[in-house]
């Protein structure tokens, strides 16, 4: 019987947190999964892998274990099979949960309060994104190396053997490769050596200076965020988004903007109240009694939600993932400080309404990640489908309405496959919602024009979105198009797609790997600007040999008119260059802009006189 | 020593079997698609019907509880005649509820609507709850194989003031019925 308890003790938090998180085992890919699937395709020679390894992407962040590494290893051995990675990110889990457990137990002395903690932690909802969404498995991944480095410092203070103070450093020195929060790992044996171990502080003190050249390293490769969401804010708002975070560790969070979570929100909110009530009354109430370890717990809170405190625009649930171990461990010691029957049967009611509380949430989150990306997968495969039906046709998309756009679109998940000609059908702007800080929908959308040339030429299918699979409505699509659009002229071309053929003049070579060369002269038509202000934008790519004799100088003329010159200066770089157009083009049917390269180059054996590669010409 | 191995093994067992269970070939996804040749516009679109959603020109949101859209606060979509309306004329019915929420807020809501350009009478609504727009429409607004009904509200709720989205009206169905 003891024996079962034991292992009940193990078993439990795993089947808890499988239980609460089942439906995310199911989960598919969706938004910046996609742009790490991708990533393997811009690796094209040895010195490719480093730079996909460790070049900062995605705001800065450098997180080589668990993004890079994790999707690309996945990638190459389970292709677009989301199992295995979900089966990744629960085995992880679980690996967690023991630790936890372990810690708990060793600081507490009891089982109890080992797995009061862990299914703290387990049932917390911070935990339904990560144990849902394949991108943010860094959270799940550095949870592993900060409970593993610290179950070694607990080994090395019981024992004093060095090879355990050297374990946990090489751990957290490995956890840098998962998230940057890492940094924080001394300020957690700090705490633990100002409540438990004081007299282990000198061997706090070289894991301080480890996380300082870590700082010093990543900010001298980093960019900070000047503009948008990531933006970091240092002000009195700091209290304020603490404030937040602490409530919405409890339960009260804005999870309500998913619909399935909205019922809730009444409970939680009173429940977050209670809560917060009861452990400042048990955190000041051991104080007072000099049971200093039972302020580790928030101790802990604070030091893991620190550094996302400045984000004041990007409050985010999951951003307390790891900081809800805290919370962890105070109900835990709570469980422990208990002694009477009275209070131990307090403790338990409140992480009762807790967990009762919490794991609805985060069960609905897994809900809403799996649906969500249930209906990216319908549309990516089922693109992949179209794509092999009708191979060589331009496929576009009707119906794809704002949250599929941005969790199955945006990210180009169909370049993975190998599908590149993929757009929305012209109209579809209308219906997707903007996030201007993220992207402009009207890159992803096939100009009316072009759209009805192709369509005519039968050289592209109509597929809608919505429902299960996606429909081959072209020639309805296209009747709907005739009434509604004329084969007008674009405002946006891409000369690497042969669909905006019609809109190139003379001067260009055909289409090269998404690329189009111009040669020492080209001429573009487009559909005159809408209204005043708007600019020609032009973008493409400039190698290393278009510059060997010197920099190349870009002219652009609209209509007759100089309307201004781009210099081409970065070798083997892309290139976008935006020149204001004169008020007198506005409402123009067709503007023809002549593009001229002061120097075009000849590649030997190839014999073209080569200007400049370009992909999109628009005007916005 | 024992029991410390009984129990971390059922540990170890349930990663294993976590870890078999994701352990799949590659190359076994699939998604068929819907090749359904040359089907026909509608003339009474359901909100729910994945068929009929290509006409659903622009003004609404994705399904919910597969059976509704919202709407924004101008929406339009395209309907077939029925057969003899270019003759008889036809009924254009929208049906559609009024949330608290956007009665709460707007106090009164008034539709107007117009079928190729050409107005109909609007109607306004001052009570939460379900609701039917339905006009006459000529037989000479009724000629061709599709014609386009706009819809306007002159209340709304803007994007922010509930949710992000601008919210108008809940639609079920909207089409031509034959006289």
């Amino acid at each position: 019987m003891r024996l079962a308890a034991r292992a009940g003790v193990w078993i439990l938090p795993p089947l808890f947190s499988l239980a609460v998180y089942w439906p995310g085992l199911w989960a598919w890919f969706q938004q910046d999964d996609f742009a790490w699937l991708g990533l393997h395709l811009s690796i094209h020679e040895p010195s490719d892998f480093w730079r996909a390894m460790f070049a900062p992407m995605a705001q800065g962040t450098i997180r080589p274990l668990s993004e890079r590494a994790f999707f690309l290893t996945f990638h190459a051995l389970f292709g677009l099979d989301a199992l295995p990675f979900r089966v990744a990110v629960f085995a992880t889990q679980c690996v967690n949960l023991a630790l936890l457990l372990s810690i708990v137990r060793r600081m507490t002395g009891s089982r109890g309060a080992a797995l009061v903690a862990a299914i703290v932690w387990a049932a917390n909802p911070a935990l339904g994104v990560p144990m849902s969404w394949t991108s943010s498995y860094n959270q799940i991944l550095c949870a592993t190396f900060l409970l593993g480095a610290f179950r070694c410092w607990l080994q090395y203070v019981d024992s004093g053997q060095r090879r355990w103070y050297v374990a946990q450093a090489a751990i957290f020195v490995a956890g840098f490769g998962a998230l940057e929060i890492n940094a924080v790992y001394p300020a957690l044996v700090a705490a633990h050596v100002a409540c438990c171990a004081r007299s282990r502080w000198r061997a706090a003190l070289p894991l301080f200076v480890v996380s300082a050249a870590y700082g010093l390293l990543r900010t001298s490769v980093v960019e900070p965020a000047v503009a948008g969401p990531y933006v970091m804010h240092f002000d009195a708002e700091l209290p304020v988004t603490l404030g937040r975070y602490w409530f919405a560790v409890l339960g009260a969070s804005r999870l309500d903007e998913l619909p399935a979570v909205a019922p809730w929100r009444t409970w939680t909110d009173g429940a977050a109240w209670l809560l917060c009530g009861a452990i400042a009354g048990f955190v000041a109430t051991r104080l007072w009694r000099r049971d200093w370890p039972a302020a580790i717990g928030v101790l802990w809170f604070g030091a893991l939600i620190a550094p996302v405190l400045p984000l004041r625009d990007h409050f985010s649930d999951y951003y307390l993932t790891l900081p809800a171990l805290g919370l962890a461990l105070v109900a835990g010691w709570a469980w422990s400080s208990a002694r009477r029957t009275g209070a131990r049967a307090a403790v338990l009611a409140l992480a009762g309404i807790y967990v009762t509380l919490s794991a609805p949430l985060g069960r609905a989150i897994a809900d809403y990640n799996r649906d969500r990306s249930d209906a990216v997968r319908n549309l990516v495969l089922g693109v992949a489908r179209a794509h092999e039906l009708h191979p060589g046709k331009t496929i576009l998309l009707s119906g794809v309405g704002t949250d599929l756009f941005w969790s199955g679109v945006f990210d180009k998940p169909f370049r993975i496959l190998g599908v590149n000609d993929v757009w929305l059908a012209p109209g579809s702007e209308e219906n997707i919602g903007r996030h201007p800080e993220l992207g402009e929908v009207g890159d992803f959308v096939f100009p009316a024009g072009p759209a009805l040339r192709v369509l005519a030429r039968e050289k592209a299918v109509v597929y809608a979105a919505g429902g299960d699979r996606l429909r081959n409505v072209t020639p309805t699509w296209h009747k709907l198009a005739l009434q509604r659009w004329k084969p007008e002229l674009a405002r946006r071309v891409d000369a690497g797609n042969e669909a905006f053929s019609d809109q190139l003049g003379p001067g260009w070579y055909p289409i090269e790997g998404g690329y189009r060369w111009m040669s020492a002269r080209a001429v573009v038509w487009l559909a005159g600007p809408t209204g005043g202000g708007q600019k020609l934008r032009i973008a493409g790519f400039c190698p290393a040999a278009q510059l060997s004799n010197g920099l190349v100088r870009l002219t652009i003329r609209a209509d007759g008119e100089s309307i201004g010159t781009a210099t081409l200066e970065t070798p083997d770089a892309p290139f976008e260059n935006s020149f204001p157009l004169p008020a007198t083009l506005t409402g123009r049917e067709k503007v023809e802009f002549v593009l001229d390269v002061d120097r075009a180059f000849v590649p030997p054996g190839d014999g073209r006189q080569l200007g400049a590669a370009f992909g999109i010409i628009s005007i916005r | 020593m024992r029991r410390l191995t009984l129990s971390r093994g059922a540990f170890i067992a349930l990663i294993l079997v976590l870890c078999l269970a994701g352990c799949r070939r590659k190359g076994r996804l699939s998604v068929e698609t819907v090749e359904e040749g040359d089907p026909q516009l509608v003339s009474m679109i359901h909100a729910a019907d994945p068929r009929a959603a290509i006409q659903l020109v622009r003004g609404f949101y994705d399904v919910e509880q597969n059976s509704w859209r919202w709407t924004m606060g101008k929406f339009t979509v395209t309907l077939r005649p029925p057969a003899g309306a270019a003759h008889k004329g036809a009924a254009l019915e929208l049906k559609f509820s009024l949330p608290d929420a956007v009665i709460d807020n707007v106090k009164a809501v008034r539709l107007t609507g117009s079928i190729n350009g050409v107005a109909m009478d609007g109607e306004s609504y001052q009570k939460a709850g379900e609701h039917l727009y339905s006009r006459d429409v000529p037989a000479s607004s009724l000629g061709g194989e599709a014609v386009t009904v706009d819809f306007a509200l002159d209340k709304f709720l803007s994007a922010g003031m509930v949710e992000q989205r601008e919210l108008g009206i809940v639609m079920t169905t909207v089409g031509l019925i034959p006289k």
